[in-house]
């Protein structure tokens, strides 16, 4: 058993991996090689998985990892940096992934000192169930748990928490029954303050990697810690108080965001065109008002609910609230905006109770909700129930509980569904499914689903900012022109947020306000001591990308997987009836710095 | 001319009859009014905002016509 680490000792040098075996469920701790000395999160993970998994292995097998990293900033008071990256080869693309989740582990590891846990190999009999065990004194444990296999999230945070001591201060990591199934569209859920499983590393199957294997839970205890200490602390708090500044400042993060969360940009979006309405044959939605953000507030304040809280700890900006019943009782996290839209209007459904149920058995199961809106819609598409029957999606949802062989199918996602029911539009790229914007009218986030590493993914280059919301400066959402650039530099910079641990909506004020961005660069040389710069930063997320980018490849991805299906070419979305435009040339441009980023690392 | 006026947001209080929950309204303006005409007579906060016209980007400057929708919005991100 480790010695209770002491603050001189948890500066960003010190900081430690865990790699944990579930063949043979030894746990050691290793130093972080000097190489990634600067990487934390994102690139971490990337790394590590680049490193460390073949390419072709079986996703679902013991070559697989299972990686959990915080932020490099992780552990630390800087604010709105306490987020958390989770990195596999993912079941569902078959690339690299990594999925990134609010909640509270990311500082209780960061906190420990530990950079990363590796789960590696696979539980040798498969019916065993298995809780990782992280205590404050960085001692750990596996600990069998059989009697919690098929449980619900839910269900599991209230196990756990009768674990622990009645005064700890812990975070838990969970896979749901849909993980343990080995299904491509489950996700890992992160407690958030109130210790609720309701944060999620949603996309990609990590859930799927974590649960084969017979990982259930981690539990990660920071009872008694206090933060990560900085190099230089005045330096640091002169650069926090510029950045948190530019946080609470900025109209989008400083008033929006809190007032309505993120489903304020369901009008603006729909008002664009660009809300994708019945699997992606519309773009706008008769129903918007109903599910729109203003309504959400309207609704939960009436009903007594919480509407402004952080995913954790040290979040100023809180766009967070709880999504409450009729009596006020706690259903499920404020939907997010993207959660609205996949199960509301991609499912034309327009009753926000509705889609909260829905939203409560996908987060209790362990499901992505962006993949399985879009799979219910998918499934509507067939004609195997009706566009807008909320009751009716709910109930297909909860075939996934006992298996069935239709809740296997939806569990897979999207295009395994629309393949087994022989759907003609089928919104994936990758394997993965579209989100919440149509890649017709607003044609720069279409570069990023085509083109990012990890299947469709609006928040790989969220060119919504200046495609629809004027932020960072203002492109033709209807134009290709420019569009692959503006894309390009937004994955880089999203790469490095991942990599250091920022929630990624301090974009918003970060591209309008240039001390922003110099505070980050501030903030990162004051904790580390070491002189950073705005290329050094950038550095970090291009070299992330680039062992995503050489991973995938090595896994047998061409140009060819970086195109949107072709009904986006030829099927013209209503009100704009337009269709997508960009080149291929201008899409096989966006990676075109990874040669050099390659070389410059010494891998291929 | 008939045109069609929607405030979202922390704008949606400023339609002239207050009433919330609803984010359009029919308005009767004279031929060729300029959007920045409709902000000044709404008496909307002098503050950033995103406008569409018809789901376009639009500038204030612009002239809205007869059976136009003008839609105006607070600077709003999420995602
Ligand atoms: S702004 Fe929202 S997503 Fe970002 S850290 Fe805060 S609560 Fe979490």
């Amino acid at each position: 058993m480790r010695g209770i680490a002491m603050p001189e000792t948890r500066g960003y040098q010190m900081r430690e991996l865990m790699r944990v075996n579930m063949s043979d469920l030894s746990i050691k701790m290793e130093p972080l090689p000097a190489k990634w000395a600067r990487y934390g999160g994102r690139a971490l993970t990337s790394a590590l998985v680049f490193t460390e998994v073949p390419a072709m292995a079986d996703a679902l097998g013991a070559e697989n990892k299972f990686v959990v990293a915080p932020g490099f900033l992780g552990g630390t008071n800087t604010p709105n940096g306490g987020r958390l990256s989770i990195g596999a080869k993912s079941p569902l693309t078959g690339g690299l992934k990594e999925s990134n989740s609010g909640g509270q582990a990311a500082h209780a590891l960061g906190k420990l000192g530990i950079a990363a846990v590796i789960v590696e190999g696979k539980a040798a009999d498969a019916s065993a169930r298995y809780m990782l065990v992280i205590e404050a004194d960085k001692s750990a444990k596996l600990v069998r748990v059989d009697a919690w296999a098929g449980m619900g999230n839910y269900a599991l945070a209230e196990e756990i928490k009768a674990t622990r001591p009645a005064d700890d201060h812990f975070a838990t990591i969970t896979t749901g029954p849909a993980g343990e199934m080995g299904l491509k569209a489950a996700g890992v859920a992160v407690s958030d303050p109130k210790g609720y499983p309701n944060r999620f590393a949603g996309r990609g199957g990590m859930g799927a990697v974590m649960g084969t294997k017979g990982l259930k839970a981690i539990v990660v205890s920071d009872k008694g810690l206090s933060y990560v200490e900085h190099a230089d602390k005045e330096a640091f708090s002169a650069a926090m108080k510029v950045f948190a500044n530019a946080l609470t400042t900025h109209p989008v993060s400083g008033q929006g965001l809190p007032t309505y969360g993120t489903n304020v940009l369901a009008n603006i979006i729909n008002e664009a065109g660009g809300y994708p309405t019945r699997n992606f044959s519309d773009g706008r939605f008769e129903g918007v008002e109903n599910i729109s953000g203003e309504k959400m507030r309207e609704v939960t304040l009436e009903r007594g609910g919480n509407v402004k809280h952080g995913c954790h700890t040290g979040c100023v900006i809180q766009c967070s609230r709880y999504w409450v019943d009729k009596d006020g009782a706690y259903v499920t996290k404020g939907m997010e905006y993207e959660n609205v839209w996949s199960i509301g209007a991609d499912c034309g459904i327009d009753d926000l109770d509705a889609i909260g149920l829905i939203d409560r058995e996908c987060s209790d199961l362990g499901l992505d909700t962006i993949e399985m809106g879009a799979t219910l819609a998918v499934y509507m598409d067939a004609g195997k129930i009706a566009f807008g029957d909320g009751a009716a999606a709910l109930a297909a949802i909860k075939e996934i509980w006992a298996g069935t062989e239709l809740g296997k199918t939806l569990g897979q996602g999207a295009e395994v569904t629309g393949n087994a029911f022989g759907v003609a539009h089928i919104p994936v790229v990758k394997h993965q499914a579209l989100p919440a914007y149509d890649p017709r009218p607003i044609q720069g986030i279409g570069v990023t689903y085509a083109t990012s590493t990890q299947g469709a993914d609006h928040t790989a280059g969220y060119a919504i900012t200046a495609n629809v919301l004027a932020v960072g400066g203002s492109v033709d959402p209807l134009s290709p022109e420019g569009q692959a650039g503006l894309s390009q530099g937004l994955q880089i910079a999203t790469g490095m947020l991942d990599a250091m641990g920022f929630c990624i909506f301090v974009a918003f004020p970060v591209l309008d306000i240039p001390e922003a961005f110099g505070a980050i660069v501030d903030m990162v040389s004051a904790h580390t001591g070491d002189t950073w710069d705005a290329n050094a930063l950038l550095a970090v997320g291009k070299e992330t990308l680039t062992y995503e980018r050489l991973f995938n490849q090595h896994a047998g991805f061409t140009p060819a997987d970086d195109r949107l299906p072709a009904f986006f070419k030829t099927v013209p979305l209503p009100p704009h009836n337009v269709v997508f435009t960009v080149s291929d040339a201008d899409l096989d441009s966006v990676f075109d710095f990874v040669p050099e980023t390659a070389a410059g690392l010494g891998i291929s | 001319m008939k045109v069609d006026v929607a405030l979202f947001a922390s704008l949606a209080s400023f339609q002239p009859d207050g009433l919330s929950g609803r984010h359009t309204r029919e308005f009767d303006f004279p031929d060729g009014m300029l959007i920045s005409e409709v902000i000044a007579s709404l008496g909307l906060p002098d503050e950033p905002r995103v406008i569409f016209v018809n789901g376009r980007h639009a500038s204030e400057g612009a002239a809205l016509s007869a059976g136009d929708r003008l839609a105006i919005f607070p600077p709003v991100g999420g995602g």
